[in-house]
């Protein structure tokens, strides 16, 4: 029945229209870090994790340039809020901090342009569906939709130290308003209930910038997620332990600038992500994970991505319990 | 156990967020207020960094009979010194945009920018002293700024002047180069060196970086300035320099050949070309009221002559009559999109068949 309901999602996944397509592959991991669970209803969730991000690839489409000169590297630190509103619906905010750095290394000489500040953030609203799906999609199983956009908080008109504005791979901010779309089905084993699989797609439709360099356009490709990833728990240290593994596949479109698609830019990939969480209290877990291409095709000729580490802690707060009223 | 383990990570989590890498050359680090010559808030970072596009430093040529890499109407940037010809293939410099080269002890760098079309030799010196040049990163109205790696300095393309920096207000000395296409050039000089692909970097030569930016008309990557609609932003003009103005020669005006004598800014100029390549001299006294007339001559290399006999390179150089070894002045001159020459030299004027 479960293996099921896996292939019946892989189906669904290959089927959606995969036109879509991202922001460059340095930027700030929004799309990588929403959807925290929904949970009882009061339960406030508070994380915060630091995402490195190394781009040190340079790739001609699939091929592999034999050139390391280029190093991009995005640090952030991430903080995501979500709060149930009720049993089936949460909402939640990302907010970010980034440090964007692109070093070049040639001819013995090393040039770093650098930029630093609050990044763009993401507010999205989370539905738990299930009980209207639950005939199609069985026990043990969960289907939930999410509506969010991006909200343009992150500058965008940063400058190096000589007064230049730096273009907008280098930016903290995007100054566009995108539109996000979430949906995820998870599922349990029945020989192993622990055992779960997960599938969860993004889409990102992104907005423009119409002030880039004060008198031109600029627009992020727009971005499709998927994500399969197969999770278990166990018992380690005394506490849960919650091993995962995830495969996703990220397309982006090209940029315009000026309304015209800019070469080198979009792409897509397939990833690999180890991860691993533990809890090291009831209320609160720690994770960690890597995020490791195993597919590069990326338009023209541009940095893709090397690897990407990301760590953190999540606490839980729940609401007090509701004592019966025993007179 | 666990207390410990959390303490543990929170502490890590907090350093890791505030790591910091320390480089050579940041350039984000302290505040850099020296002053531009151009308007600073309309240079533009171009992406790649810094040496982000290296330059070629170690060229390697292949003799003309010997290219297989180059189609006859690929574009090459072509330099005559010391009676030894090289030409640099766009397909090349799309990727690079500067050559450092030298023929004999002549040291120049050549320079190509692919978003304005324009290419230049100049001799590599700065500050007195011999220096390679390399690719800023930055534009200026879409057009290539170089730096000197003497004194760091960076150079404006097209407004042929150092810009910024310690020899701020400096301008190159210029070597004469034309632009054409492959079966053109190697026609006249068909013992010339070709830069080829072995640059010592990876990159898929024969593809342009920039898709059809080259022939789009309304596509910009960086808007300039100024728009001139008095041309296609993207048509290829020949463009003679004078000061702060510019005259612009249309290819189509020299269709199966010409010579025009023409005046401008005070001054009076030969004009010769076909629709392939087009070079401009100053006219001297000497040869005021002397009749040029165009006569292609690939055997010989030369593509026009005079009423005495003497027949002319399109460098102008005479190669064969009475007086073989004299040659005429180049104006500065380059081939340029439209859009470009506008930005750099407001308004233009353009020649007109009488």
């Amino acid at each position: 029945m479960c293996l099921k309901k896996l292939l019946l999602s892989i189906v669904l996944l290959y089927a959606l229209d995969f036109d879509a397509q991202t922001c460059c592959s340095g930027g700030i991991p929004l799309s990588n870090n929403i959807g925290l669970p929904i949970l009882e209803k009061g339960t406030l969730q508070f994380g915060v994790s630091y995402d490195y991000n190394n781009l040190n690839t340079l790739n001609n489409g699939t091929e592999k340039l034999d050139d390391n000169s280029r190093l991009r590297i995005t640090h952030s630190v991430l903080v995501n809020t979500n709060y149930s509103i009720s049993n089936n619906l949460s909402i939640e905010g990302l907010f970010t901090w980034i440090n964007q750095r692109r070093n070049i290394s040639q001819f013995g000489n090393e040039n770093l342009d650098l930029s630093s500040g609050i990044g763009d953030a993401v507010l999205l609203f989370k539905y738990d569906a299930t009980k209207w799906f639950s005939k199609i999609i069985g026990k043990n199983s969960s289907l939930q939709f999410g509506l969010g956009t991006k909200l343009p908080l992150g500058s965008s008109t940063e400058t190096n130290n000589q007064g230049i504005t730096l273009n907008a791979d280098l930016q903290p901010g995007s100054n566009a308003w995108d539109a996000i779309y979430l949906s995820s089905f998870s599922s349990s084993f029945n020989f192993r209930p622990s055992l779960s699989f997960t599938l969860r797609v993004i889409y990102r439709s992104t907005g423009t910038n119409n002030s880039y360099f004060r008198n031109t356009t600029y627009k992020f490709g727009n971005e499709f997620q998927g994500f399969l990833s197969f999770s278990d728990q166990f018992s380690f240290l005394k506490t849960i332990a919650n091993p995962s593994i995830s495969f996703k596949y990220r397309d982006a479109q090209l940029d315009q600038i000026g309304g015209f698609d800019l070469d080198n830019t979009g792409g897509n990939w397939v990833f690999l992500i180890p991860d691993f969480s533990i809890n090291l209290k009831p209320n609160i877990t720690f994770s960690t994970k890597a995020e490791l291409p195993i597919y590069s095709n990326v338009d023209g000729t541009q940095l893709t991505p090397t690897y990407r580490i990301t760590t953190g802690l999540l606490f839980k707060i729940k609401p007090k319990p509701i004592l019966p009223n025993l007179n | 156990m666990k207390n410990y383990i959390l303490k543990s990570l929170i502490f890590l989590l907090v350093v890791s967020c505030s790591s910091s890498d320390v480089n050579s050359d940041n350039n984000q680090g302290t505040q850099n207020n020296s002053p531009w010559l151009i308007p600073i808030n309309e240079v533009r970072d171009g992406g790649p960094g810094k040496d982000g596009i290296p330059s070629i430093d170690s060229p390697n040529f292949t003799n003309a009979s010997e290219v297989n890499f180059l189609n006859d109407n690929d574009f090459v940037i072509g330099i005559v010194k010391n009676n030894e010809a090289k030409a640099y293939p766009h397909i090349v410099m799309d990727w690079h945009e500067i050559t450092n080269d030298a023929i004999g002890s002549d040291f120049f760098t050549l320079n190509y920018c692919p978003l304005t079309g324009t290419a230049f030799a100049w001799e590599s010196i700065a500050n007195g002293n011999r220096s390679t040049f390399g690719v800023s990163g930055l534009l200026y109205n879409a057009n290539l700024i170089l730096y000197d790696r003497n004194t760091d300095s960076n150079w404006s393309q097209l407004q042929l002047e150092c810009v910024n920096g310690q020899l701020i207000g400096n301008k190159p000395t210029l070597l004469n180069v034309v632009e054409t296409n492959w079966k053109t050039w190697k026609s006249l000089y068909p013992n010339t060196k070709v830069l080829n692909t072995q640059t010592g970097f990876s990159r898929t030569y024969g593809t342009s970086p920039y898709g059809d930016y080259a022939v789009n008309n309304n596509r910009f990557i960086f808007t300039p300035s100024i728009i001139n609609n008095a041309l296609p932003n993207k048509d290829r003009v020949y463009c003679i320099i004078d000061e702060d103005k510019s005259k612009v020669y249309q290819f189509s005006d020299f269709t199966n050949g010409k010579v025009i004598k023409d005046s401008f800014n005070g001054k009076d100029y030969l004009i010769v070309g076909n629709e392939n390549i087009i070079n401009a001299f100053e006219l001297t006294a000497e040869y005021q009221n002397t009749t040029f007339e165009y006569e292609l001559n690939e055997s010989e290399g030369s593509i026009f002559k005079d009423d005495s006999g003497n027949t002319w390179s399109i460098f102008g150089k005479v190669v064969s009559g009475s007086q073989t070894g004299n040659s005429l002045q180049n104006p500065k001159s380059v081939v340029s999109y439209w859009f470009a020459i506008a930005a750099f030299y407001p308004n233009p004027e353009i020649y007109a068949m009488p």
